[in-house]
Formats: C-alpha cells, sequence, structure tokens
C-alpha cells in the first residue's frame, strides 16, 4: 500500500510539471491552431537560462524562473513576428506550421549545440538533492517544489483566462476566430501575445525543470512526444484537458516506471498517443479534429 | 437511346478523360540528355582506373544516390498524397536492420537481401499507415514522430540486435580502391529504380488518386477514390524504398546501431530536401538532394563541427519554407522558367 501511495506521489508531483510544460503548447494550439513542434527546445533554452544564472551568478533557479519567463516571452514574440505572422494567410496554414516549427527546433537545436555543447547539465541547488519524508512517503523536494509552483502558474494562467479581458480575447478567439474577430478582437495581437505567454510558460517550466532532469540540446525530441500526448489525451486546445491527461499519463508513467523500469515509463507515452489516435483521435474532452 | 447506354457512354468517356488526365506528358521530353548522364554516372567509378584516389567523390555520390532513392520515396507520400512523415528513418533502420542481421548470422550478402529489406519495411509500413493514417494533417505529423521514438527505445533495448551498441558486420574483401564501388551500383539502381517508380505512380491512375487527396481528401473520398487504401498503399511503397536503402547503408558502414539510423537529422534531411527541391514533383528530390549535399559539404568543410550543420539545416528550412514553399522545381514551373532538364514529370 505505501507502494503504491509512494508511486502515486511522485506522479502526481511530476504531472504538475508536465502540465505547466504542457500549457503554453496547448494555448497556441488553441488559439493560432499551430502545432508548436519547437516547444520543449524552448523549455531547453529556458533551463539554461537558469543554469547560467545558478551557475554564475548563484541565482535560485525558482528565483530565475521569472527572468526565464520574460526572456522566452520576447523571444516568442520575435519567433512569431518573424516567422509564422506571414504564414497567416498560406493555403497550407496548418502543414506548412508543423513544418516551420519543426525548422525552428532544429535551427535552436543546433544553435544550442555550437553554444554549449551535447553536454548533460543540470543545475543543482541544495534543495534539489534533499527530501521530505510525509510519514512513510518519500518526497524529494525538488520536485515537490517544481510541481507546487508549476500547479500554482497554472492556476495564475487559468484566472488570467478567465477574469481578465484579455484573457476573454484569448478564450473567444480560441472557441472560434472568425466570431471573435467579427466582434471586435484584435486576433493578430491576440495571436501574438498568446504565442509570447505560451513560449513564456515553457521558459518557466524550463527553469524549474532544470534542476529535476537532466537536460542537453538533443533532449527535446524525446519530449515533444510526450507532451503531444499529453495534449492529444486531453483533447487538443483544451487547457484543463491538457492538466487532466499531464496527471493521468504521469501517474501511469510512475507505475510503469518502478514495475518495468524507466526506460518504459517514456514508452507510456508514446504508446499512449498511438493509442489515444487510433481509439479517439479528439481525445477526452475535445472536438473531432481536422 | 436507353438510359442505360447514355451512362456507359458517359462512364466510358469519363474512364478515357481520366486516363488522359493521368497520362498528360509534354511532348519531347529530357529522356536523352537523362540517359547520357546515367551513363555518365555508371561509367564515373572507372576513375579509379586511373590510380588517383576518387574513394570520397565516390562515397559523396553513393551518399547522394541513397539520400535521392529515399526522399522520392518519401515524396511519394509526404508529396504526392501529402502526408508528412518525420519518423521516415524508421523504415530506413528496418531495412538496414534485416539486411545487417542476415549478414551478421548467416553472412548473406547485403545486396541478395536488400529487397527483402524493402519488404520487410513495406510490411512495417502497411501495418503502421494501418493505424496513423486514421488521423491526417498535423495529428499524422504527430504521430510520426511518436512511432520515431517508439522505434528508438525499442532498437536501443533489444538486445538481440546488439541494444544501442549494435552489431558489427564483416567487411567485404576488396582491395581499398574498389571497395566502394559495389555500393555505389547499388544506390545507383535503388536511386533510379525509385525515380522511375515515382514516375510511374505520378502518371497513372493511382498517382492521381493521391493528388487528389492531397488537394482535398473528403472530396476525394465522395469521387469514389478509396482513400484509405491509397494512403496506405502510398505509405508502403514510400516505406519499401527506404528500407532497401537502409539495407546496403548498413553493410556500407559496417555496423548497425540505432545512432546511425533513427537520428532526427536523416529524417529532416529527407523532409528538407524534397521540400526545396520541389514536393510532389519527380526531379524535386534529386534537385533537393543534391543541393543540400552540396551545402553541407560546403559547411563541414568550413566548419567542421556537427552542430552548425544541424543549425544550417534549419535555418535553410525555414528560408525553405518561407520563400520557396512550393520547391525549387514547383516554383520554376510555376513562372514557366523550369529548363526542361529538370522536367521530369
Amino acid at each position: 500500500m505505501t507502494d503504491i501511495l509512494q508511486i502515486l506521489l511522485i506522479g502526481a508531483v511530476l504531472g504538475g510539471v508536465y502540465a505547466l510544460m504542457a500549457s503554453g503548447l496547448t494555448l497556441i494550439f488553441g488559439v493560432m491552431k499551430i502545432i508548436n513542434l519547437a516547444h520543449p527546445v524552448f523549455i531547453i533554452i529556458g533551463a539554461y537560462i537558469s543554469y547560467w544564472l545558478f551557475t554564475l551568478v548563484g541565482l535560485d533557479p525558482i528565483l530565475s524562473m521569472p527572468i526565464a519567463m520574460i526572456a522566452l516571452f520576447c523571444l516568442g514574440i520575435v519567433v512569431y513576428k518573424l516567422i509564422f505572422e506571414r504564414e497567416a494567410s498560406s493555403a497550407k496554414y496548418s502543414e506548412m506550421t508543423v513544418l516551420l516549427t519543426f525548422a525552428v527546433a532544429l535551427s535552436f537545436d543546433g544553435l544550442l549545440g555550437v553554444l554549449f555543447g551535447n553536454i548533460q547539465r543540470i543545475t543543482s541547488p541544495s534543495y534539489a538533492v534533499e527530501a521530505v519524508m510525509l510519514g512513510d512517503l518519500f518526497l524529494p523536494k525538488g520536485q515537490f517544489y517544481a510541481g507546487l509552483i508549476s500547479i500554482a502558474l497554472i492556476g495564475a494562467l487559468v484566472a488570467f483566462l478567465k477574469f481578465t479581458r484579455f484573457g476573454y480575447a484569448i478564450r473567444a478567439t480560441t472557441q472560434n476566430r472568425e466570431a471573435a474577430q467579427l466582434l471586435g478582437v484584435n486576433v493578430g495581437l491576440v495571436s501574438t501575445i498568446t504565442f509570447g505567454i505560451g513560449i513564456g510558460l515553457a521558459g518557466a517550466s524550463g527553469a524549474l525543470i532544470s534542476f529535476i532532469f537532466s537536460f542537453f540540446p538533443a533532449r527535446h525530441w524525446e519530449w515533444i512526444a510526450l507532451l503531444m500526448s499529453l495534449i492529444v489525451l486531453g483533447g487538443m486546445g483544451r487547457l484543463m484537458g491538457a492538466v487532466v491527461g499531464a496527471f493521468l499519463l504521469a501517474i501511469v508513467s510512475a507505475f510503469v516506471g518502478s514495475y518495468f523500469g524507466s526506460t518504459w515509463s517514456m514508452m507510456t507515452f508514446y504508446l499512449a498517443l498511438f493509442l489515444i489516435l487510433l481509439v479517439r483521435p479528439q481525445g477526452l474532452f475535445g472536438e473531432k479534429m481536422e | 437511346m436507353t438510359d442505360r447506354q447514355n451512362i456507359d457512354t458517359v462512364l466510358a468517356e469519363r474512364d478515357a478523360y481520366n486516363a488522359a488526365l493521368a497520362g498528360t506528358r509534354r511532348r519531347g521530353g529530357s529522356w536523352p540528355a537523362l540517359l547520357v548522364i546515367l551513363a555518365a554516372l555508371a561509367l564515373f567509378p572507372l576513375v579509379q582506373l586511373t590510380g588517383g584516389n576518387w574513394n570520397y567523390p565516390l562515397h559523396l555520390m553513393l551518399y547522394a544516390f541513397m539520400y535521392v532513392a529515399m526522399t522520392s520515396g518519401w515524396n511519394i507520400l509526404g508529396g504526392f498524397a501529402g502526408y508528412i512523415s518525420i519518423g521516415h528513418n524508421v523504415f530506413f533502420c528496418i531495412g538496414g536492420y534485416v539486411s545487417g542481421m542476415l549478414l551478421a548470422s548467416y553472412g548473406i550478402s547485403s545486396f541478395l537481401t536488400a529487397p527483402l529489406a524493402g519488404v520487410v519495411a513495406m510490411a512495417v509500413g502497411f501495418c503502421v499507415g494501418f493505424i496513423t493514417l486514421r488521423v491526417r494533417g498535423p495529428a499524422f505529423i504527430i504521430s510520426s514522430i511518436a512511432l520515431l521514438m517508439v522505434a528508438r527505445i525499442l532498437f536501443d533495448n533489444w538486445d538481440f540486435v546488439g541494444g544501442s551498441n549494435g552489431i558489427s558486420l564483416p567487411r567485404m574483401e576488396l582491395p581499398v580502391q574498389y571497395v566502394k564501388i559495389p555500393y555505389y551500383y547499388a544506390m545507383l539502381v535503388i536511386a533510379v529504380a525509385s525515380l522511375v517508380a515515382s514516375y510511374a505512380i505520378r502518371h497513372s491512375k493511382f498517382g492521381l488518386g493521391l493528388r487528389a487527396i492531397s488537394q482535398d481528401e473528403i472530396k476525394a473520398e465522395s469521387a469514389g477514390i478509396d482513400t484509405r487504401f491509397y494512403k496506405i498503399l502510398a505509405f508502403a511503397i514510400s516505406a519499401f524504398f527506404v528500407g532497401t536503402a537502409g539495407a546496403i547503408w548498413g553493410e556500407y558502414m559496417t555496423y548497425i546501431r540505432p545512432n546511425i539510423f533513427l537520428i532526427i537529422l536523416v529524417a529532416a534531411n529527407m523532409v528538407l530536401m524534397c521540400i526545396l527541391g520541389g514536393k510532389g514533383t519527380v526531379a524535386g528530390p534529386v534537385v533537393g538532394t543534391v543541393l543540400l549535399i552540396a551545402f553541407n559539404e560546403f559547411f563541414v568543410s568550413q566548419f567542421g563541427a556537427s552542430q552548425i550543420n544541424i543549425l544550417g539545416t534549419g535555418i535553410i528550412m525555414i528560408l525553405a519554407l518561407m520563400f520557396f514553399p512550393n520547391g525549387i522545381v514547383g516554383t520554376l514551373r510555376r513562372r514557366g522558367r523550369l529548363p526542361r532538364i529538370l522536367d521530369w514529370d
């Protein structure tokens, strides 16, 4: 029983982190219908920002999270303005944007490799190696903090979407782009800012994972399929769907990992992705997608 | 005239029209020039007799032939049918492993088993396509990445094929100046076969159906095309050429290991070469392959590192997608400036 609770706990904490990683992806898909294959590479850029701030200045990764977030927000807006905005009128929009994000991922992957080399790195603040005991249960502090902050950030995002005028505009654009435009929403501005927010969230989650996973530039290819499985399970473009998907799959993979070994825990996500596409391509909460 | 006869005439006329549409080709093609080029390529290994060391040019050319074969295989699914796969190097890997394991266990040369490796890749492609082709557009692209990841984990952990260390293969006993020549011809044959197949598909009813699918799948289906079967067949055929090329490449490298087949750069190269040259054209993959390999050579000779290579590939891909979405062949054709030597359709 303790074993099962232990696995559930680790799975749930990781689920929070995965949910934050996937939230930007699903937000961007919801508003712009862009499947951002470059999302994990932005997460890794965020991780590098906190890694270097920690190594050079000694700034704690949790404190450097806002810096990574703002930096990535700006980077996201630049990338969107330079590359994606002009595709809006393209006839093969969804196909073109997927390929473009793939190319962006490749470029940043190469750039990070040139700058920092393909070395595994991990930020190591003191709490990354400590643990708290809850009765018989063992909980690594790093993962615990990362999970808590992730959930708090998602809460803040939900509040932003629910209670601010700009949040209304984002949700309206997600539901129906044309209708939102007719009602006076500046869809172009909403797209730009949403892309920035999505990439900013990627940066924030990068800062958090920098002390719980080791990372290197090419690692993002593993994560893209993982994140895709979460948001496909929840229904593409649904924020709450992505959160539920993240918790579900994180817990399942924690069980798979502890019974069959950690290689197979990654496999859970990929096989889940296949199964969902096979059985219910629109995911748990989604409408049928094109 | 009865209704029945009326319908028959209409149907006959429509069939004739369809056949004419599918078979449309320009008069005065570039055949003679292409045959001259092919003959030159076939005679090229003779330079080894001059005594100089031409191994590196031979290597580059067989590398180019391999990518021509893989890219035009990819083009059958990605260009004609419009289903973009970023995981097609899985079939490259399967081809390499089938032939490699046969060579390592029974000593049968890959030249004999390459077609078999292609057929195995085709069978796997058929099964995978059966699942993943249920979704279209972006969801298909995601599923192809997932396929690549699944394959990587499986091959990295499959002890029978050596896990992530792979297996080394026996070397062919040849003097060093001739050692590349058999592979050169094998890759040349596969490349030419893939181009011929691509041409034949483009001018068949099957190819017309695939093009209809890439334009608008729902309309294609309501026009009576068995879209599901067409797509799966296109997937399997494209896997065949990629798998065959993998079989020869494995023996050429003298070892098989997941990280020579299942790296994202191979898949990215296939996609990029096809897009750069022109998706859905016969000549596009050749143009894209030659350009990209020339560019890569330049980059490696100037800067050396493979990481810069990835960066360069990515940037070229962004620029190509933004400014030449139809590729070089496609854009030139649209402007009516395509040289006849490149007009292979």
